[in-house]
């Protein structure tokens, strides 16, 4: 009985980017019965809008989740990324220029990171959220604990720009994100990241080169916060030193919601896409349900915890069963095995005896 | 050896691991076709050995030579493209790929040529394997034979097996042979290491043994009956007399203390016998054979499927661990590091800490444990530099015994010892063997849990032997010897 359900709630968590997409469409549907403004063109525009930063901390985020790690310090990299961008961009310099000292910034800190991690063996969660006081505490400094403000218009309005009626920077979120998506599933390392959440010992055993492969991880995890730090300076127009704090959890909750697993080994870019995309939808959703705000965060905890709280009795349920399975197989051979073991030892006995005879 | 091209040879390989010699001057060698089985007790370094072929140790001195050729193996991917495949025991799949996400995972070559080969191989096979299912659905033996696709996969020449039938079942056993003799044919070398010593006159062509880190026997199978295997798996100078010369002084009339009837569980089944008062009852076997799952089931750590345990004629089965200690059952786990100690404490707190609620209300009674602790150093000789020491910096032997102290602290009447002097120095079993005696003639009932076969002839007044999981051959002390317990343990 209990088995029977453990693997319906299984299947159901297998083809999570489904069941995924399933929840944001019922969340739309279910939010728009109590209020129709939250289904019209505007405010689905502003959710997938809002949604652009958490895809890109989300995409990032699944790599460093796959090869079984953590990566909490994405809100300080966001934003110091951020902070660093848009003084640039102030102080007239090259967008272009702008945008890739923050991604060198971004990349630098996930590399301190995977080094930390896959070569110093430190603890995922502790290298990183010891990284994230770091980050925070320099962005501080960066910035004298001011706001950064007054960015130039073209800057700003970047952010607004529109193809084919849809937001350019949401169309490079999902460009990404598709890419990221076809990196996983048609190249010849998209499977290392995985692989090695899934079983070390095992990647290592054929060959796929662990610790090199988690620093990248950890790189372009970096990597694609210092984007999001960029986007978000575009987006709101100015940084506070507040910027990206407990944004981290956001970007983990999207990915867990999204299917991928806290203990590495499962997961895909799109299903963390489309958890970023729910994140971003529940946040505006408790606007037109008139929830107040501070609400927000307790809510995504609630979920985050949830949906990993459920993962992981799934994946012990079925641990222990396979287990079980292999213990019982040794123990069960045991009386065919010893019979027709002892019908053999005879035989190969007398034949060895006689062939030792001559 | 034979006239066929040398696909390896390992010359003289050495290894350590801190102080402890694992290899000492290793040589083998493996021709096109042949199968060389290769056994050796627990320790031998057969796994050590095979992992510095496959380059995931590296070795201290030595030479390896594949198809005439020194190679230095640093690293897995060398030996993979040396054409060696490692299969492991436990097969280390990715259980979230599918099949052929499993096999075609870490190679070169372009995906869809690969799909094509691995389906050539599968058909040229016979195989019955959904390359869609994932690898996490597979039996074991589904999961071994994705293992060696990928082996094949790779045009590996050298196949090492590592007890590839410990865990398949009779008719899975029989058609991975017949896959054995296909690819022996084929001309792939395959080193097959293994426990069962009927294995070997079914499937090998050559055999070695390795025993503490050498090879000491080798040569064609025909050269050798399982007797000379037997015996070649003995240490030399075998001394076959007992340092206990003592009288077997157990009241066997009395009720048992512990008493297991018809036990079975996940790993062993159908488990009967019966501890007394002062008795030492060895537990025999090579790991695997399911003793550990055992101790953990009658210690309430693991399922009981069905039949019974009895504590001095009271069923305990089904009870909490904390429950059965409270009844008079201890138990000292096999891996110290992992069940056993707490290494950032101080010997006292090691010491006491089973019994801690005996010794408190609210806050513990100082005195008492203090007490407590320095009864247990001064009895056992337990070498620290105070109470207050960490349990970390003790030699392995005193942890062994801080450990054997907590447990004694609980007042038990039984008491199950799980390889309690594995990794332990000569003169720290001594002692430990000493203290095992001590309690003994304290009346307890021990369990002495053993892969060690001397340890067992020289502790034990009787002996059960484990193999596959249940115990099917007991042996009286005169009938304890290195033999008897050998041959029980191999099934044979």
């Amino acid at each position: 009985m209990i088995g029977h359900i453990m693997l319906i709630i299984k299947k159901i968590f297998e083809k999570r980017e489904i069941t995924a997409l399933a929840f944001l469409v019922i969340l739309f549907l279910g939010v728009g019965l109590r209020n129709p403004d939250f289904v019209n063109a505007q405010s689905i525009a502003t959710v997938l809008k809002g949604s652009v930063l958490y895809i890109f901390l989300a995409v990032g985020m699944t790599f460093v989740l796959l090869t079984g790690g953590i990566d909490v310090s994405v809100g300080g990299t966001l934003g110091i990324a951020a902070a660093v961008s848009a003084t640039m961009i102030r102080g007239g310099s090259n967008i272009f220029m702008a945008v890739a000292i923050a991604m060198i910034i971004g990349s630098s800190i996930g590399l301190i990171n995977g080094v930390g991690v896959a070569i110093v063996k430190v603890p995922a969660i502790i290298m990183t959220l010891g990284m994230l006081g770091i980050v925070r505490g320099v962005m501080i400094v960066y910035t004298d604990g001011k706001w950064v403000e007054n960015l130039p218009d073209s800057f700003k309005m970047a952010s607004q720009a529109n193809i084919a009626h849809v937001n350019i920077y949401f169309i490079l979120a999902i460009v990404t994100t598709i890419l990221v998506q076809l990196y996983f599933s048609k190249a010849r390392t998209g499977k290392y990241f995985a692989a090695i959440g899934d079983n070390l010992e095992g990647a290592i055993l054929v060959g796929i080169p662990a610790k090199k492969m988690i620093i990248i991880a950890y790189v372009l995890s970096g990597l694609c916060a210092s984007i999001a730090g960029v986007i978000f300076a575009s987006q709101v127009g100015f940084v506070t030193s507040n910027t990206g704090v407990d944004i981290e959890m956001v970007a983990i909750a999207a990915c867990v919601l999204g299917g991928v697993s806290l203990s590495g080994g499962l997961g895909s870019v799109v299903g963390s896409s489309i958890g970023a995309l729910i994140m971003t939808a529940i946040n505006s959703a408790l606007i037109f349900l008139k929830v107040p705000s501070f609400w927000n965060k307790s809510i995504q905890g609630t979920l985050l915890i949830l949906i990993v709280v459920s993962d992981v009795i799934i994946h012990k349920y079925f641990e222990d069963k396979a287990r079980k399975q292999r213990l019982s197989a040794r123990a069960q051979c045991l009386d065919k095995n010893l019979k027709n073991l002892k019908d053999t030892d005879i035989s190969t006995e007398s034949t060895l005896v006689g062939g030792n005879g001559q | 050896m034979s006239a066929n091209k040398s696909l390896m040879k390992l010359h003289e390989i050495y290894k350590s691991f801190g102080d402890n010699a694992v290899l000492k001057g290793a040589s083998l060698e493996l021709s096109e076709g042949e199968i060389v089985a290769i056994i050796g007790g627990n320790g031998a370094g057969k796994s050590t050995l095979m992992k510095i072929l496959m380059g995931i140790y590296p070795l201290d001195r030595g030479e390896i030579f594949i198809e005439g050729e020194k190679v230095n193996m640093n690293s897995p991917s060398v030996a993979l493209e040396k054409g060696i495949y490692l299969v492991p025991q436990e097969p280390l799949l990715f259980p979230n790929m599918t099949v052929e996400e499993n096999v075609v995972i870490g190679f070169n070559e372009n995906k869809n040529v690969l799909s094509g080969k691995l389906r050539e191989l599968i058909k040229q096979l016979g195989w019955d394997i959904s390359l869609s299912r994932k690898a996490a659905t597979l039996s074991i033996a589904e999961q071994q034979l994705v293992e060696i696709l990928r082996g094949l996969l790779r045009e590996a020449k050298i196949l090492i097996l590592d007890e590839p039938t410990s865990t398949l079942t009779f008719n899975e056993i029989q058609s991975f042979f017949e896959l054995m003799m296909d690819l022996k044919k084929k001309g792939i070398g395959m080193l097959y290491i293994t426990h069962r010593l009927t294995e070997v006159f079914e499937v090998a062509s050559h055999v070695v043994i390795l025993r503490d880190g050498e090879i000491t026997v080798s040569g064609p199978v025909a050269n050798f009956t399982k007797e000379m295997l037997i015996k070649g798996l003995m240490p030399d100078n075998m001394v076959h007399a007992k340092t206990n010369s003592e009288v077997c002084t157990v009241d066997y009339t009395k009720q048992p203390v512990l008493k297991l009837d018809a036990l079975t569980g996940y790993g062993f089944s159908d488990v009967s016998f019966s501890v007394y008062e002062g008795e030492i009852l060895g537990l025999a076997g090579v790991v695997g054979s399911g003793r550990t799952e055992l101790a953990e089931a009658i210690f309430g750590k693991g399922e009981v499927l069905s039949g019974d345990i009895e504590l001095l004629g009271k069923s305990i089965r089904g009870l909490d661990t904390n429950e059965i200690v409270e009844k008079g059952l201890n138990y000292v786990p096999e891996d110290r590091h992992l069940n056993g100690i707490f290494a950032m404490a101080d010997v006292r707190l090691n010491t006491t800490s089973s019994i801690l609620s005996r010794l408190s209300k609210v806050f513990i009674n100082r005195k008492q444990e203090k007490a407590v602790t320095q009864k247990y150093i001064d009895d056992f000789r337990i070498k620290v530099t105070g109470q207050d020491q960490t349990l970390k910096s003790l030699s392995g032997g005193n942890q062994q015994k801080v450990v054997i102290g907590r447990t004694l602290s609980s007042n038990p009447k039984v008491i199950i010892l799980d390889e309690p002097t594995r990794g332990i120095d000569a003169g720290a079993r001594g002692d430990v063997y000493k203290i095992i005696y001590q309690l003994k003639k304290l009346g307890l009932a021990i369990l002495l849990i053993s892969s060690d076969f001397e340890e067992i002839n020289e502790l034990a007044d009787r002996a059960e032997v484990m193999y596959h999981g249940t115990n099917n051959v007991v042996l009286s002390k005169a009938e304890i010897t290195l033999d008897a317990l050998t041959q029980a343990a191999f099934g044979c």
